[in-house]
């Protein structure tokens, strides 16, 4: 009696009848949990704070301003440089004079110039550099320290290398480089990065000092798994989170250390926010010209807490101990 | 033990030796030496062969090469009785070109190209430069030997002449019996208080141990460092001097001579040094001194560069450690509490906004709300300059310890020991005060050594802001005036200093953690 008819002689749907089922070797090898994506679940974590939502706004809107404002409005910093009336104005004074238009809502600066415009244009100059520096040095860092971590030999001879190279004065082989060439974007980056892995590599040496003899890795390692693998397999997915918490102390630190290059008189040529800050320090204290000062330092203030803030939380959702 | 740390010692040795060696490398072989000349306003006053020859000049104090000028070889010749004054004179005067020459002059000019080429130098002959008929301004003739320091050399010298000793065989003049002679009454004071002294003869310094109210109280010139002579920054003071010489106006005190002349004068006796001839040169010194250890230094009412440094920079420490540590053991107590919150906002602030931005914020909010004063003053004795450059510098290390701390503590909070404790049945404060806090110290502890070293080198946003005539600027200020003596001493400095305190540090960690031994090898 197949299943047609038993539903008619009961008179019952054919879904409520138990049907057959026959053992499957295959079926019977699968395990049926709740599927886990890991990246799904770090920014399920992510997402559900909603500082994080709102900090990733900020970010979005800094970064679109950065790099699309340049390209929308034309910036002239010799603009209005004849036209003595329109130097150091605050906002309102400066609107009053040049028009009401989004160019002058942060007033003008030494030469005339738009503050606004200024910020932007200098905003993409340390934003790229923060970022392409921390790429440079992250990844370097990274590879050169998981070696490093591994291998006894490497770090016999790694150690004096980082003894010798973290104890050169920063500020000196930043200042022979761009003597040696000019103090352009690119020289810039060299002598950020032509040591800066150094550091990053030391941290993730630790890092993975302290995973490699885990339990873990010696039972992958009893079982045949090859160094390669333990790495790439065992090792990485721990350092994730690390690397993303590293990723967001390290980007602005170098606009920091832009700005306070650019203090020393050993920064860019280009106007870049440190280079900004640099020279409207005087205006810092002369009454009306504050605006000058501040918004260069409040907006990179804003643009590295905003980075900070978000990296830090992107770091601590990528643990997976905090996806339970 | 013993035999790790001289290990470790000798390990750090090499390692300084390497870190000069590169900046030797950089400073002399990579950068342009004509950058020297920039800001050089005697340079751009010269032309011709004159500027050609200032250049060399310059390069020979700033310790790039050699030069020899064949006139200065001649006179060596003359001093030396090889040549009489007339052949000098005669010898001297080179033509216009090299064909223009004496036979005489030929002659020597061939001897010095043979004698220089063969040591290895380029022997350099400028013809004269003529507009019209007449010379051009600075376009005399000239010829001259040089010849770049090699790299090896420059280093061996340099480490070689590091530790200047002195001895009675130093002053080669006639000076009479040489000798150190041991007096328990110090002629300084009068002859008549009790403070022992030696004082020599012979030596460069006439003072070689003696006592006075300044600290360290007892004071040697049996050994001194010599870590190169500064070129621009303080012209031909020695780097170390630079750091630690008193500044500000002369502290003026009362005085008595040698000759027995009293006098209100600035003038410290004890670091008088041999100048020969000089007792007799002046009518001033004549009055004063009864022999040629006539060069004192003076006493200053200011600080030296080191000590500024060292004065704000212990203070923020004490206080960053004192804030620090307690805020970020409560905050890891009360985890997720309102001090947490407050604590971490701090925190991001501090790492996140740029240091220059929080220290100009410093600077505004204590001089237009509190009134404290801005800008630093040597001359005044009030303390409250010292409070705004203490706060800039401290509360970012409050920061960043809190932030140590807090972690540290939070992760032993996790350990197994700690749940055992807490089944044991003793109490949170108990759990926290003696068994986490120690555990979560202890890297905190190695950083100490650090911290307290790390102030003597001074801090350059926070001197230049608030314009403290310290150590920090030391740096930047001889990059910025290509003065290579004192960039390769400081850097020297620094690198001694950070080498020491890790090495502390690891000291300091193993005898607070007895788990931690350096002897046997771990792993």
């Amino acid at each position: 009696m197949n299943n047609n008819e038993l539903s008619e002689k009961y008179d019952m749907p054919m879904e409520e009848l138990f049907s057959r089922v026959d053992h499957n070797e295959l079926e019977s090898e699968k395990i049926t949990a709740p599927r886990y994506s890991y990246w799904r679940s770090v920014f399920r974590v992510f997402f559900k704070k909603k500082v994080n939502i709102f900090a990733l706004c900020c970010l979005g809107v800094i970064i679109l301003m950065t790099y699309l404002y340049p390209v929308f409005f034309e910036y002239d910093k010799y603009g209005n440089v004849l036209d003595a009336a329109t130097k150091h104005l605050r906002p309102m004074a400066a609107m009053k004079l040049l028009g009401y238009n989004i160019h002058w809502i942060l007033g003008t600066g030494a030469s005339g110039n738009s503050t606004f415009d200024a910020i932007w244009y200098g905003a993409k100059i340390s934003v790229s550099l923060a970022f392409v520096c921390a790429l440079i040095n992250l990844t370097i860092g990274v590879i050169v320290g998981a070696v490093w971590g591994f291998s006894k030999k490497v770090d016999a001879v790694m150690m004096n290398v980082y003894n010798i190279i973290a104890n050169i004065p920063y500020v000196l082989l930043i200042s022979v480089l761009v003597m040696l060439f000019t103090a352009s974007f690119w020289t810039m980056v060299f002598a950020l990065t032509v040591t800066g892995w150094i550091s990053i590599a030391y941290f993730i040496r630790t890092q993975v000092i302290i995973i490699r003899d885990r339990e873990y890795n010696l039972a992958s390692r009893c079982l045949g798994t090859s160094t390669p693998k333990i790495a790439m397999k065992n090792i990485l997915p721990f350092m994730t989170s690390v690397i993303v918490t590293l990723a967001a102390t390290e980007i602005p630190s170098y606009i920091s250390y832009e700005v306070f290059l650019a203090y020393i008189g050993m920064g860019l040529t280009d106007m870049s926010l440190g280079r900004l800050i640099y020279e409207a320090e005087s205006a810092m204290v002369t009454p009306g010209w504050e605006f000058e000062f501040w918004s260069p330092v409040a907006v990179s203030a804003i643009i590295s807490i905003v980075l900070y803030v978000v990296g830090q939380n992107l770091g601590d959702a990528s643990d997976p101990r905090t996806h339970m | 033990m013993a035999k790790y740390l001289t290990k470790r010692i000798l390990y750090s040795i090499f390692c300084v030796i390497a870190v000069v060696a590169i900046v030797m490398i950089m400073i002399y072989s990579l950068l342009d030496r004509n950058k020297v000349f920039a800001n050089d306003s005697q340079y751009s006053k010269l032309s011709n062969n004159q500027r050609t020859i200032y250049c060399y000049q310059q390069w020979e104090s700033y310790g790039y090469l050699d030069y020899v000028p064949y006139t200065d070889w001649l006179n060596a010749m003359a001093a030396a009785g090889e040549i009489d004054e007339e052949t000098r004179s005669a010898a001297a005067s080179i033509g216009r070109t090299a064909e223009n020459d004496s036979e005489t002059v030929a002659a020597y000019v061939a001897e010095f190209t043979e004698y220089y080429e063969s040591q290895g130098y380029t022997v350099v002959r400028l013809d004269a430069v003529v507009a019209g008929k007449k010379l051009a301004s600075g376009g005399s003739q000239t010829l001259f030997a040089t010849k770049d320091i090699p790299l090896a050399s420059r280093i061996l010298s340099y480490f070689t002449g590091l530790f200047e000793f002195d001895n009675i065989h130093k002053v080669t003049d006639d000076v009479g019996e040489r000798g150190l002679t041991f007096t328990l009454y110090d002629p300084v004071y009068g002859g008549e208080k009790f403070s022992p002294a030696i004082i020599g003869n012979g030596t460069n310094h006439k003072y070689l141990l003696y006592f006075d109210n300044v600290f360290p109280y007892i004071h040697q010139n049996f050994m001194n460092l010599n870590l190169g002579i500064s070129y621009s920054v303080n012209s031909g003071i020695d780097v170390w001097q630079t750091m630690t010489q008193k500044q500000g106006s002369f502290a003026m005190r009362t005085v008595i001579y040698e000759t027995g002349l009293t006098e209100s004068s600035a003038d410290n006796l004890h670091t008088a040094t041999y100048v020969s001839n000089s007792r007799t040169a002046t009518v001033v010194n004549e009055a004063r001194y009864v022999d040629n250890y006539t060069n004192v230094s003076t006493y200053s009412a200011g600080l030296s560069k080191v000590g500024y440094s060292f004065c704000i920079g212990i203070v923020a420490t004490i206080l960053a450690y004192v804030l620090g540590l307690p805020l970020g053991v409560l905050m890891a107590r009360y985890k997720d509490g309102l001090l947490d919150k407050i604590g971490t906002v701090y925190i991001i602030f501090i790492i996140a906004v740029p240091s220059l931005a929080y220290i100009f914020l410093f600077k505004a909010i204590g001089g237009s709300v509190f009134h404290l004063p801005t800008t630093f003053n040597m001359e005044s004795t009030s303390k409250l300059y010292y409070v705004l450059p203490i706060i800039s510098l401290a509360l970012p290390s409050v920061g960043s310890l809190m932030k140590w701390m807090r972690r540290y503590m939070i992760d032993q909070m996790n350990a197994d020991y700690v749940k055992f404790a807490r089944s044991g049945g003793l109490s949170e404060t108990e759990i926290f005060s003696k068994h986490i806090m120690k555990n979560a110290a202890i890297p905190i502890i190695h950083g100490i050594p650090g911290s307290v070293l790390g102030a003597l080198t001074g801090a350059i946003i926070t001197e230049r802001v608030y314009v403290v005539p310290g150590a920090g600027n030391l740096l930047t200020t001889a990059i910025n005036a290509y003065d290579n003596g004192v960039i390769v001493g400081v850097t020297l400095f620094y690198a001694v200093l950070t080498v020491t305190s890790i090495i502390l540090g690891d000291l300091l960690m193993s005898m607070v953690d007895p788990r931690i031994s350096f002897t046997t090898k771990a792993r």
